[in-house]
C-alpha cells in the first residue's frame, strides 16, 4: 500500500514515514502543500496523510484541489487545531477522517487501515475471500484456518488484491503501491511474486485464487465473505 | 421597578404643569368675572332706584306714588324678577310693584334718611334676590318733610345662569386648549426623541442579529454614544477573531512538537507525561477560545446549518460502524451567540455519543424560552444506546479531564468543555438515561 505523507515538521514526517514503513507501507513524503499537491496529482497513492497547517499551500486547499483533480484515495487529516469547525471543514473539503496531534502512532495506523479497508468496500478488519483470511492488524494470513508464512512483498500483493477483491489490478497498479517513486521498477518481479503467492496459498492448485487476465493484470476472484 | 421611559416622564410632568397652570388661570378668571357681574348688578339697582325716585309724584297726605308713565314694564308683570316698593318711615307702604304679587318677598326695612342698604334674600322657591334700599327725606309743600325708603330688588337667577354659562365656556376652551397643547407636545416629543428610539431599534436589531452595528445619522448629543458603541462592538468581534487565530497558531506550534516528542518517546512514563501535557494544552486552549459572550453583533446562527454538516462529518468518520445518526431539529431554530461555541458543544457531545453507542445516536434541538427576555435560547439533547453513565459518576465526568474508561480513544475533556461553555452562557448540563438505553446529555443555552 502506497501512502503519501504531507507534513512540514521534519522530525514528525521522518518518524511517521519510518513507522509506516515498519508497518508494511510504501511511503513518499512531501514537506509543504505545493509539493504535496504535485505528488498527489502526479502519482497514484492508496492513501494520503495531510497535515492541515502546511507552508505555501494549506492542507485544506491541498485536499480540495486533489479532489477537484479527481483523486479518490482516502485522505486522513492531521491537525493541531482541534476545533470542530476545522475538523468539519476538512471533512467537507473531501477528507475522510482526522487525527488530532499529538497522536499515538497505533491510533493513526488503525485509522489508516480502516480507511483502506473502507475504500476497498470492506467493513471489518479481517478480510475473507473464500478460504483465505487476511488480518490487516496482525498481518496474519490463513487458508482454511491454517497460517501461511508470506514474505513482506507477497503479503503486500495479497493485501492489495484482497482489498480490491473482484477488481482487476494492472501490474502498474501493483508496482506503484509497492515501490517508492524513485525506485527502479521491473514488472517481471510482479509475475515472480504472484507465482510464489499462488504456490503458497494453493499448493495443490484447487482454490485457484488469483486469475491472470492477459494484458490487463490480476484479479482475486474468490467471493468476499461479508461476516 | 423599571425606570419610566423618557417620553412618559416628559408627558406626565408637562401634563401636571399644564393642569396647574390652567387650573389657576381658570380660578382667577372665574373670580374676576364674579366680582365684575356683582358690581354690575349693584349699578343696575342704583339706576332703578334713581329712576323710581325721579318718577315719584307727591300725593296729598304726605304720600309719594310713581307716576303712571313709569316706563319699566317689568314692575307690572308678576314674577318678572324685578321688584320695587316705596315705604314711609312710619311703616306705611305707599306703593309696591305689581310684580311682587304672590312672591312673599318682604322688602320692608328700617333705614334712616341718606343711608343705603344692600341685602340678599332667599325666596321660598329657592331663588335669590339682591335688594337695594335707599332712605331719603322728601320735603312736601308747606315745609312738611317725611322720610321714605325706596327699595328695588332683582332676581339673581339670570346672572347666575350667565355666570354658569361663561364658566362652562371657559372650562371648555381651556380644556380644549390643554388637549391641543398636549397633542402638540406629544408630537414634538416624538420628533425630539426619534433618534433615541432609533438607537433603541438598532440595538434591538443588533441583539436579534439583524445588524452588526448602529448605522443611523445621530444628533451631536447621541453621536458620541453610538460611535463608541460601534467601536466597542467592532473591537469585541475583532478581538475574538484575533484571539482565536493566535490560539490556533499557539495550538499548532505546541502540538506539533508534542507529536514529535510522542513519536520519539520510548517509555510509557514519557508517553503518559505527553498525554497530560496534551490534555492541559487542549483544555486550556479550548477554554480560552470560548466566547461565552453576549453574541451581540453576531448574526444568529441557523442551528441546522451547524448540526447537519457535523452529523455528515461524523457519519463519514464512523462510516465503518454504520451508525444510525438521527437529528431532530426544530424548524428555524436559531442560536444567538457564537458559532464556534455551538459547534464545540454539538461536536463534543455527538463525538462522545458516537464512540459509546452501539448503533443509535440522536440529537434533538429545540428553542428555550426564558421569561423576561426578548431572545430565545436553545436546548440541545444528545442520546445514544450505549451503556450510559452511572448516576454516581455523572458529577465526576463533567469535571476536567475525567475519564471513565480508557478503552475508547479520545479525550476526557469533551464533556468538561461542554460544561464550561454552557456555564459561561448561563446554562447548564444534565446527564440522564435515554429512552434509547444509553446516556442522554442535555445542554441548556439560555439567551444571553
Amino acid at each position: 500500500m502506497h501512502v503519501l505523507v504531507v507534513e512540514d515538521e521534519q522530525e514528525l514526517r521522518d518518524s511517521l514515514a519510518a513507522q509506516l514503513k515498519a508497518a508494511g507501507f510504501t511511503v513518499d513524503c512531501a514537506a509543504d502543500g505545493v509539493e504535496g499537491l504535485y505528488q498527489g496529482k502526479e502519482f497514484t497513492f492508496d492513501l494520503a496523510v495531510v497535515d492541515l497547517g502546511l507552508p505555501k499551500l494549506s492542507g485544506m486547499e491541498v485536499i480540495k484541489q486533489l479532489r477537484a483533480a479527481g483523486k479518490k484515495m482516502p485522505i486522513l487529516i492531521l491537525t493541531a487545531r482541534d476545533r470542530w469547525q476545522d475538523k468539519v471543514e476538512g471533512l467537507q473539503a473531501g477528507a475522510d477522517d482526522y487525527v488530532a496531534k499529538p497522536f499515538h502512532f497505533e491510533e493513526l495506523l488503525a485509522r489508516v487501515q480502516a480507511l483502506l479497508r473502507r475504500s476497498g468496500g470492506w467493513a471489518q478488519s479481517v478480510l475473507r475471500c473464500g478460504p483465505i483470511a487476511l488480518d490487516s492488524r496482525t498481518q496474519q494470513v490463513t487458508v482454511n484456518d491454517t497460517p501461511i508464512e508470506l514474505t513482506s512483498f507477497e503479503y503486500k500483493i495479497l493485501e492489495q488484491l484482497m482489498l480490491r477483491a473482484g477488481e482487476v489490478l494492472s501490474k502498474t497498479d501493483i508496482t506503484e503501491s509497492l515501490y517508492e517513486q524513485d525506485f527502479d521498477r521491473d514488472s517481471n518481479t510482479i509475475e515472480v511474486f504472484v507465482g510464489r503467492l499462488r504456490r503458497k496459498l494453493d499448493p495443490d492448485n484447487v482454490i485457484k485464487p488469483i486469475e491472470t487476465l492477459r494484458g490487463r493484470g490480476y484479479r482475486l476472484s474468490l467471493p468476499r465473505a461479508t461476516a | 421597578m423599571r425606570a419610566r421611559s423618557l417620553s412618559t416622564r416628559l408627558l406626565i410632568s408637562s401634563s401636571i404643569v399644564l393642569l396647574l397652570f390652567f387650573g389657576v388661570t381658570v380660578l382667577v378668571f372665574d373670580a374676576v368675572y364674579r366680582n365684575l357681574s356683582e358690581s354690575f348688578i349693584g349699578t343696575r339697582l342704583d339706576l332703578q332706584v334713581a329712576n323710581l325716585i325721579s318718577a315719584s309724584d307727591e300725593e296729598p297726605g304726605g304720600r309719594l306714588l310713581p307716576r303712571d308713565t313709569l316706563s319699566e314694564a317689568r314692575y307690572a308683570t308678576v314674577g318678572s324678577g324685578l321688584y320695587a316698593q316705596i315705604e314711609r318711615e312710619d311703616g306705611d307702604v305707599m306703593w309696591w310693584s305689581h310684580s311682587l304679587t304672590d312672591t312673599q318677598l318682604q322688602l320692608t326695612t328700617r333705614l334712616a334718611a341718606g343711608k343705603r342698604q344692600t341685602r340678599r334674600m332667599r325666596l321660598p322657591d329657592g331663588s335669590e334676590v339682591q335688594a337695594l334700599s335707599v332712605g331719603l327725606e322728601w320735603q312736601f309743600p308747606r315745609r312738611k318733610t317725611y322720610n321714605f325708603i325706596y327699595t328695588v330688588a332683582e332676581d339673581l337667577k339670570p346672572y347666575r345662569a350667565e355666570l354658569q354659562h361663561i364658566r362652562q365656556q371657559l372650562f371648555g376652551w381651556f380644556a380644549g386648549l390643554m388637549a391641543l397643547l398636549l397633542v402638540a407636545l406629544a408630537i414634538l416629543l416624538r420628533w425630539v426623541l426619534r433618534p433615541v428610539r432609533q438607537v433603541e431599534q438598532e440595538i434591538e436589531a443588533i441583539e436579534a442579529g439583524r445588524a452588526n452595528e448602529l448605522h443611523g445619522d445621530y444628533p451631536r448629543e447621541l453621536a458620541g454614544i453610538t460611535a463608541n458603541m460601534n467601536a466597542l462592538l467592532r473591537a469585541e468581534r475583532e478581538r475574538l477573531v484575533r484571539y482565536r487565530d493566535s490560539l490556533g497558531n499557539l495550538a499548532h506550534s505546541l502540538k506539533t512538537p508534542l507529536a514529535v516528542a510522542r513519536s520519539l518517546a520510548s517509555t510509557p512514563q514519557l508517553q503518559e507525561q505527553i498525554t497530560r501535557m496534551d490534555e492541559i494544552v487542549r483544555y486550556q486552549l479550548k477554554r480560552a477560545a470560548m466566547s461565552g459572550g453576549t453574541g451581540l453583533g453576531n448574526a444568529p446562527v441557523d442551528v441546522k446549518e451547524i448540526i447537519e454538516p457535523l452529523c455528515a462529518a461524523l457519519t463519514k468518520v464512523y462510516a465503518e460502524r454504520r451508525l444510525d445518526l438521527q437529528s431532530e431539529i426544530e424548524p428555524n431554530v436559531r442560536y444567538v451567540g457564537d458559532k464556534g461555541d455551538l459547534m464545540e458543544i454539538a461536536g463534543n457531545l455527538l463525538d462522545n455519543a458516537c464512540k459509546w453507542c452501539r448503533k443509535q445516536v440522536k440529537i434533538t434541538v429545540r428553542t428555550l424560552v426564558t421569561p423576561g427576555t426578548r431572545r430565545e435560547g436553545i436546548v440541545i439533547a444528545v442520546e445514544d444506546d450505549g451503556s450510559g453513565i452511572a448516576a454516581d459518576q455523572r458529577e465526576r465526568v463533567l469535571k476536567r479531564g475525567a475519564r471513565l474508561d480508557e478503552r475508547v480513544s479520545g479525550q476526557g475533556i469533551g464533556l468538561s468543555v461542554v460544561h464550561e461553555i454552557a456555564h459561561l452562557s448561563g446554562g447548564g448540563v444534565e446527564i440522564d438515561t435515554s429512552v434509547l438505553g444509553g446516556c442522554k446529555i442535555t445542554v441548556r443555552l439560555p439567551a444571553p
